[in-house]
């Protein structure tokens, strides 16, 4: 484990603001969790200097008032970090990934798009992903208040 | 360029090419390819949003029903999520079993693309005998956990079926079979000088820009990326089985023909592994049926590459969010990568070299009438009304026959 | 030279050809089953598929120039059925012979490709325009070598009809060894003319559905299946004319089986190539005929030339 704590010990006297809300769950395992106005410096650390040059996934969760986006980023011996952020749900905005790090972080950037209304600034224009053209307008369906049933009661002809 | 020249070919949703449904709409310049869009989520089912309402037993068999080919690798990774969160150590035999299971899939879905891959280069004899031999281990697969697909093979907590001594002689059997035939085909990829001249400099893409896409799996072996969870992220018995990383340097869809048949080599040597070493033991421990709270993310090495999923519980019986990555969703956006500058004759066959399947939410159905432009909305009970009418109306009715049937039931 | 109603309908013309054509299909499918460990269709098959799609719906797209896609598959199937008549088949003669049939013959058969073309080109549909301009490309690259080795045993011969090529040779069966060459390289451009595996380009279903004949249904699919079967038989009797002449002038029943025995030979071959190659690319095929088949055709030209000088025979 001496590895995964080296790496605890590096990000919090780098970013501070890490503090206590940084544990290694279990070998290869790390969780972080940042602030969204301070993801960007800490990401662009992770990424560039630390060597965690391998976007496994962008997980989009509901946690209440807020979206939750973990940032799974792993390096190529198997150690996983995982960087949680939070943006309001009433203005959920968030920056790409793909223009600078992970151009292969597409899928998962637009389903955070279709299924969490999530608005990904500088995402390039293209097809929806994974919801069809025709899906109605604000809805959402992984956000937790969306039930199947609120699909069947949209208008015809919508 | 001149756009004058440029003809639009859609390959899919619906194409002979394409197992599954997915939108490559490609741009032809004469026989060359202009450019590539893709369009996805066709099979959306809607499994994330179904596994938060279903207890944590019934989500492995929905889990295991993302993917038809991949039936253990997705169920075995969210469960290794599942008893992370638990704290539930499995036994060694049941851990044996998993792998087990995981490299008899693999070798059967390693099979399975090599078929695919001779039919979208129209070697036909090569799907016929391909598939003639993963039938051997198909019935392996049927004999151990009862079913050709879809295994049921775990339990949270271990394995749920054990083997026996008959069992073992039967799996060394059918791998010293495999291993033969194996062989043949390593020797057709290299000698069969048709094959060569479709797979070589074909899909071509380099280790940087692998390494840049994210690209999972044996796709990214092939351009010579030395990573396998198996050896990296160890999970089930992976630890203590010795195994080579099979890696390739062509880049191409040849290279990646050559990893799988390579891995296909070193499956058969941990089966054998597995099962002159396999422990005594339970193989399974008991798991509670509420889970407490926490969050956990479990990798696993699917045939086709990393499956990566993430499940947080809440301390219900019902897990709070469930997260599926299948290693296609990484390795499909490489292939406009893949195919600049290539022939369209060479789209079939470099989208079968990621191997993929999509598959991932949707219940609702839009009919929209093409001629009159006008779109309806109909649920799944106004579809299935509006179907028994369809046949009514032209004389078929079943109504009669379901209560006959339905009297002879009871 | 007229022809009768019956020899143009039933024998040696359209049903005939139309039944062997059937029961070469049916053995080309049994031997390719055969050599993938499959057990292949029964021997019906072929008949079978012919009445089920003849009694199915003809489609015609909206899109489509109906009238060339109607005319198209007849086209096909007369031009294939009319250069039958010149090629001899057994009893010595072809039903009519005039000196120069070859080159008609060799243009006949190349009226199918051109009408598959405007088939394809036609339907509107974007895959059958694809496989349309395929067909094509493909044409020019194996019939300049088909026609070279075609003629080639004619130079020998002193002439350019088939029927007497088929005399001349039957008479000095040694000098047939000459035409070894030329034999091959039919070979390889028959599976080009009847878009076979590996040059089964104009029709590869995995890139382009159903290249070509994707927009046919019904009848007139019927039809172009039928024409593809009857230019098999027809395309493999003119390189037994010419490569394989044994026993030509024996006729009735014995001469029917040596025949019969020749097609099946040559059609054997074909499904031994379709059974162990891959399908390749367009530009590797057109590729392929220049570099390798069409120097060969005329190496085979050359021999024929030199040995018509030196033994005083040729032209």
């Amino acid at each position: 484990m001496a590895n995964e704590q080296a790496i605890q010990q590096e990000l919090q006297e780098k970013f501070p603001y890490f503090g206590e809300k940084i544990t290694i769950s279990s070998e290869r395992r790390i969780w972080a969790e940042v602030a969204s106005s301070n993801f960007f410096e800490a990401f662009d650390y992770i990424v560039k200097k630390m060597n965690f040059s391998m976007l496994c996934l962008i997980i989009g969760l509901d946690s209440g008032d807020n979206l939750e986006f973990i940032y799974n980023l792993s390096r190529y011996d198997g150690t996983m970090l995982n960087l949680k952020t939070f943006v309001p749900k009433t203005n959920p905005v968030h920056k790409t990934v793909t223009a600078d790090y992970f151009p292969g972080a597409e899928l998962y950037e637009r389903e955070l798009v279709d299924c969490f209304g999530a608005r990904i600034e500088g995402l390039p224009e293209g097809n929806r992903y994974p919801l069809p053209d025709t899906w109605p307008e604000g809805q959402y369906p992984l956000r937790k208040d969306w039930t199947p049933d609120m699909l069947d009661k949209q208008p015809e002809g919508k | 360029m001149d756009l004058n020249n440029v003809v639009k070919i859609p390959i899919g949703p619906q194409h002979p090419c394409l197992k599954e449904p997915a939108c490559f709409t490609v741009s032809l310049n004469g026989e060359r390819l202009a450019g590539l869009d893709l369009r996805l989520g066709y099979n959306h089912r809607g499994i994330e949003k179904a596994a938060e309402s279903r207890t944590y037993i019934q989500n492995i068999y929905l889990i295991e029903r993302v993917c038809g080919i991949c039936s253990h690798s997705h169920p075995s990774c969210y469960i290794q999520c599942v008893e992370q969160i638990a704290g539930l150590e499995v036994p060694a035999r049941g851990r044996y079993l998993r792998s087990l299971i995981g490299e008899l899939e693999r070798v059967h879905s390693h099979l399975l693309w090599l078929g695919v891959a001779a039919y979208e280069i129209g070697f036909e004899t090569l799907l016929m005998y391909s598939w003639r031999d993963r039938e051997v281990v198909m019935d392996i697969l049927a004999m151990l956990t009862g079913n050709r697909v879809n295994y049921a093979a775990n339990v949270i907590g271990g394995a749920n079926r054990d083997i026996t001594e008959d069992h073992k002689k039967d799996i060394l059997k059918a791998v010293d079979v495999l291993e033969e035939r194996t062989k043949y085909y390593i020797e057709v990829a290299t000698e069969e000088a048709t094959l060569i001249a479709r797979l070589s400099n074909v899909g071509y893409i380099s280790l940087d820009d692998v390494k840049l896409m994210g690209t999972a799996g044996p796709t990214a072996r092939a351009s010579g990326l030395d990573y396998d969870v198996r050896r990296d992220d160890p999970y089930a018995a992976y630890k203590d089985i010795p195994f080579k990383v099979i890696t390739d340097t062509h880049c191409d869809v040849y290279g990646r023909a050559l990893v799988r048949v390579g891995e296909l080599m070193e499956s058969y040597k941990m089966i054998r592994h597995i099962i002159q070493n396999i422990p005594d033991g339970p193989i399974a421990v008991k798991a509670p049926r509420k889970i407490p709270a926490g969050e956990a993310i479990s990798r696993y090495e699917a045939p086709r590459g990393e499956d990566v999923h993430y499940v947080r519980s809440n301390g219900t019986d019902k897990p709070e969010r469930v997260r599926v990555r299948a290693p296609t969703m990484v390795n499909l956006l490489s292939v406009p990568k893949m195919l600049e500058g290539d022939n369209l004759a060479d789209v079939p066959i470099t989208i079968a070299a990621i191997d993929p399947c999509f598959s991932c939410t949707d219940r609702a159905i839009r009919v929209s009438d093409l001629d009159g432009g006008n779109a309806k909305v109909m649920t799944w009970n106004e579809t299935r009304r509006f179907g028994i009418d369809w046949y009514r109306k032209n004389g078929i009715d079943f109504t009669d026959l379901n209560k006959r049937l339905a009297g002879r039931m009871r | 030279m007229s022809v009768s109603l019956f020899e143009m309908i039933v024998f040696p013309g359209f049903i005939f050809l139309g039944v062997m054509g059937m029961l070469f299909e049916y053995l080309d499918r049994i031997v390719y089953a055969r050599l993938q460990n499959r057990k292949g269709p029964p021997w019906f098959q072929p008949f079978a598929d012919f009445i089920k799609m003849g009694s199915k719906e003809d489609i015609i797209p909206r899109e489509a120039d109906s009238g060339m896609f109607v005319l198209s598959p007849l086209l096909a199937v007369t031009a294939v059925v009319v250069s039958a008549f010149y090629i001899p088949m057994w009893g010595g003669k072809a039903l009519f012979s005039f000196f120069g049939d070859a080159v008609v013959v060799i243009y006949l058969l190349t009226i199918p490709t051109v009408a598959y073309f405007f088939a394809g080109w036609y339907s509107t549909s974007l895959y059958s325009t694809v496989g349309a301009v395929r067909t094509l490309t493909q044409l020019f690259a194996y019939e300049v070598p088909l026609f070279l080795v075609i003629l080639a045993p004619g130079i020998l011969a002193n002439t350019w009809s088939l029927s007497g090529m088929a005399e001349f040779y039957s008479q000095n069966p040694l000098l047939c060894v000459t035409n070894v060459v030329g034999f091959m390289v039919a070979i390889v451009a028959l599976q080009g003319k009847l878009e076979r595996t590996p040059f089964d380009i104009p029709e590869a279903k995995t890139e382009i559905v159903g290249g070509t004949f994707t927009e046919y249904s019904g009848r007139l699919l019927a039809f172009l299946k039928l024409t593809h079967s009857v230019k098999t038989v027809v395309v493999a009797a003119l390189v037994s004319a010419v490569f394989l002449p044994f026993g030509v002038e024996i006729g009735g029943v014995l001469g029917f089986a040596i025949f019969i025995v020749k097609i099946a030979v040559i059609v054997c071959i074909l499904s031994a190539f379709k059974a162990a190659l891959a399908r390749i690319r367009i530009e590797q095929m057109v590729d392929f005929c220049w570099r390798y088949v069409a120097p060969a055709a005329i190496f085979q030209l050359l021999i024929s030339m030199v040995l018509g000088a030196l033994t005083g025979c040729g032209v």
